[in-house]
């Protein structure tokens, strides 16, 4: 018999599978974000299965805008983004798919082979999420807050970085003129 | 060892296949970024599941997961950055165009 | 149970917004005005536009529907009445919402029209300067709840409401639950007289039913939001709790419908820089002062 924590667990997983091999299969850029959107989402409905309530919700959150502005840019930069073209943008299709294969393959054989600590069995050996939520928050201002503060610092680079990098450079003729 | 912990890391087993998959066949730059998305999702599973059904007293999981999140938005904020410099100036991402570092 | 009495009154609220919306309009009182539409448009034909992306177009009316339910899902309107009373309630609304953005892109990409496109691809900078407006004022109220419980976050407001406890966080988070709800002045995406109705341009029939119903619970859950954030919930004297809650949101909405009636339509590139430039340092000046407010005055 199985629990209903891995039913739900295999459901979304298989589901965040499908949404995440859709990605690649369809034409159409649009479905090909948003497919992957709902991989990311049914990941954070996993997330949720597996009581981590705080980073399910947060997955949810993060994702949806995220993969919406992935949308965006894939419209922006694809030569057919409504896939109505039938254009193949792959290429080493044949190495990619053994790659893929093998990385998969691999990564579930270690997940059988090795020797996993035993660990709580029962779903209420799991801290409830409000506990969850307070233990995190000392976490984040104990132990780990160097690790924290660096990774704020490191997107606040990135996005001075990438609006550095994005924004056009300045037309020198014009410049000139003026 | 319970089976839950099997089923979370064959589904990150699979989502790091698919995208080892994209990030090395897709000729597309936006494309190829959501391999890597999908590759970083793979993680993520795997670390959730670790802190749930290995150490779930351990909040450094947590930590973790909050970190690789973090890595997933500057790979997007940056790799979109590159891609708008380059569509500006070659007209396209297209990876097969890409050659000018090629020795 | 409480499903069923948050749901029932999510319809009910629906309505009378949709009354107000319609002597906004046309500028009479008709409280049969919206029960007759709604027949009509379940009567008419639901057109299908030429070659549309038909998951996208079926999917998007529902999951807008789907997003509004979610959000108002953990918003209590009295003391246990509440669907489910998350401990990440506060993030969970945030959660919700970011799917309004998803389905309008859907709506927008769906029918394959060229206003739709514009209005749902305007949606998407609308959510980029509105939603740091959402999330910064909704984390200083949390901070004084010091939880992420909505029911805590009323509890927390006994002694004063935090419309008075935070007053900045209020207007942003007002003004952003408008742009969330694309009611005027941020109607960007919609945009009558300039896009013709833009991503729900193309929908008729059924589908447009669900989609105006949706975004009618969309602006009940957003005032109920408001309510439970910053007019203290179902906190008040003399009358019971549920009616004190059902009194604030119908004004929240009725406000929030009046508010932007008056105003001319924003431009989107202007929107963008007032957020940014403005809302996001009085939200970051907001979390400030309320940080020190709760060190002192404890």
């Amino acid at each position: 018999m199985i629990s209903w924590q891995t039913f739900f667990m295999a459901f979304f997983g298989i589901a965040a599978i499908v949404f995440g091999a859709a990605v690649f299969v369809t034409s159409s850029m649009m479905r090909s974000a948003l497919a992957l959107l709902f991989s990311q989402t049914a990941l954070g409905a996993m997330f949720l299965a597996m009581q981590a309530e705080f980073l399910g919700v947060l997955q949810i959150m993060m994702m949806a805008t995220e993969m919406s502005i992935m949308a965006i840019f894939m419209v922006m930069f694809m030569m057919d983004p409504g896939g109505l073209g039938d254009m193949d943008m792959s290429h080493q299709k044949r190495l990619s798919i053994l790659a893929g294969v093998a990385a998969a393959v691999f990564s579930a054989v270690i997940a059988i082979a090795a020797h996993w600590p035993a660990g709580p069995e029962t779903l209420s050996e799991v801290a409830s999420a409000g506990a969850q939520v307070r233990a995190l928050g000392v976490e984040l201002l104990g132990r780990s807050m160097l690790i924290f503060e660096t990774a704020g610092v490191t997107i606040l680079t990135a996005m001075i970085a990438a609006t550095a990098v994005a924004i056009p450079p300045l037309q020198r003729s014009k410049a000139h003129e003026s | 060892m319970s089976p839950d912990l099997l089923v979370a890391l064959f589904t990150g087993a699979a989502l790091f296949g698919i995208g080892v998959y994209g990030a090395l066949s897709q000729t597309n730059l936006v494309m190829l970024m959501m391999g890597v998305e999908l590759i970083l999702a793979g993680a993520l599973v795997n670390l959730v599941a670790f802190w749930r059904f290995l150490h779930p007293d351990s909040y450094a999981g947590h930590m973790f997961v909050l970190i690789v999140m973090t890595v997933m938005a500057v790979e997007m904020a940056v790799g979109f950055g590159v891609a708008i410099a380059r569509f500006r100036a070659r007209g396209s991402v297209e990876m097969e165009e890409a050659r000018e570092l090629k020795g | 149970m409480s499903l069923l009495v948050v749901v029932l009154f999510l319809l009910s609220a629906a309505y009378l917004v949709a009354v107000l919306e319609d002597r906004l309009t046309n500028g009479r009182w008709r409280w049969l005005g919206p029960a007759w539409a709604g027949v009509a448009l379940l009567g008419r034909e639901s057109t299908l536009p030429r070659k549309p992306d038909r998951l996208f177009f079926e999917t998007a009316p529902l999951l807008l529907l789907v997003a509004a339910v979610l959000a108002a899902a953990v918003l209590p309107l009295a003391p246990g009445l509440v669907i489910a009373d998350l401990a990440t309630g506060a993030l969970f609304v945030n959660a919700a919402l970011a799917y309004v953005l998803v389905a309008l892109l859907m709506a927008g990409w769906g029918p394959d029209g060229a206003y739709a496109l514009v209005g749902g691809w305007r949606f998407l900078g609308q959510v980029v300067a509105y939603s740091m407006l959402i999330v910064m004022p909704i984390t200083a109220v949390a901070m004084r709840a010091e939880s992420l419980l909505t029911t805590d976050i009323v509890v927390s407001q006994e002694a004063l409401w935090n419309l008075v406890y935070q007053p900045l966080g209020f207007v942003l988070f007002f003004i952003a639950s408008l742009a969330v709800c694309f009611l005027p002045p941020f109607d960007l995406p919609t945009a009558p007289g300039e896009l013709a109705g833009g991503v729900a341009a193309e929908y008729s029939g059924a589908r447009l039913a669900v989609w105006r119903l949706a975004r009618l619970v969309l602006v009940v859950a957003l005032a109920a939001a408001t309510t439970v954030f910053y007019l203290g919930g179902w906190l008040g004297p003399l009358l019971p709790p549920w009616l004190w809650s059902v009194v604030k949101i119908l004004a929240v909405s009725a406000a929030m419908l009046l508010g932007g009636h008056y105003l001319p339509r924003i431009r989107e590139a202007q929107l963008l820089a007032w957020c940014w430039k403005l809302g996001i340092p009085l939200a970051l000046l907001n979390i400030f002062v309320v940080g020190v407010l709760v060190l002192i005055w404890t």
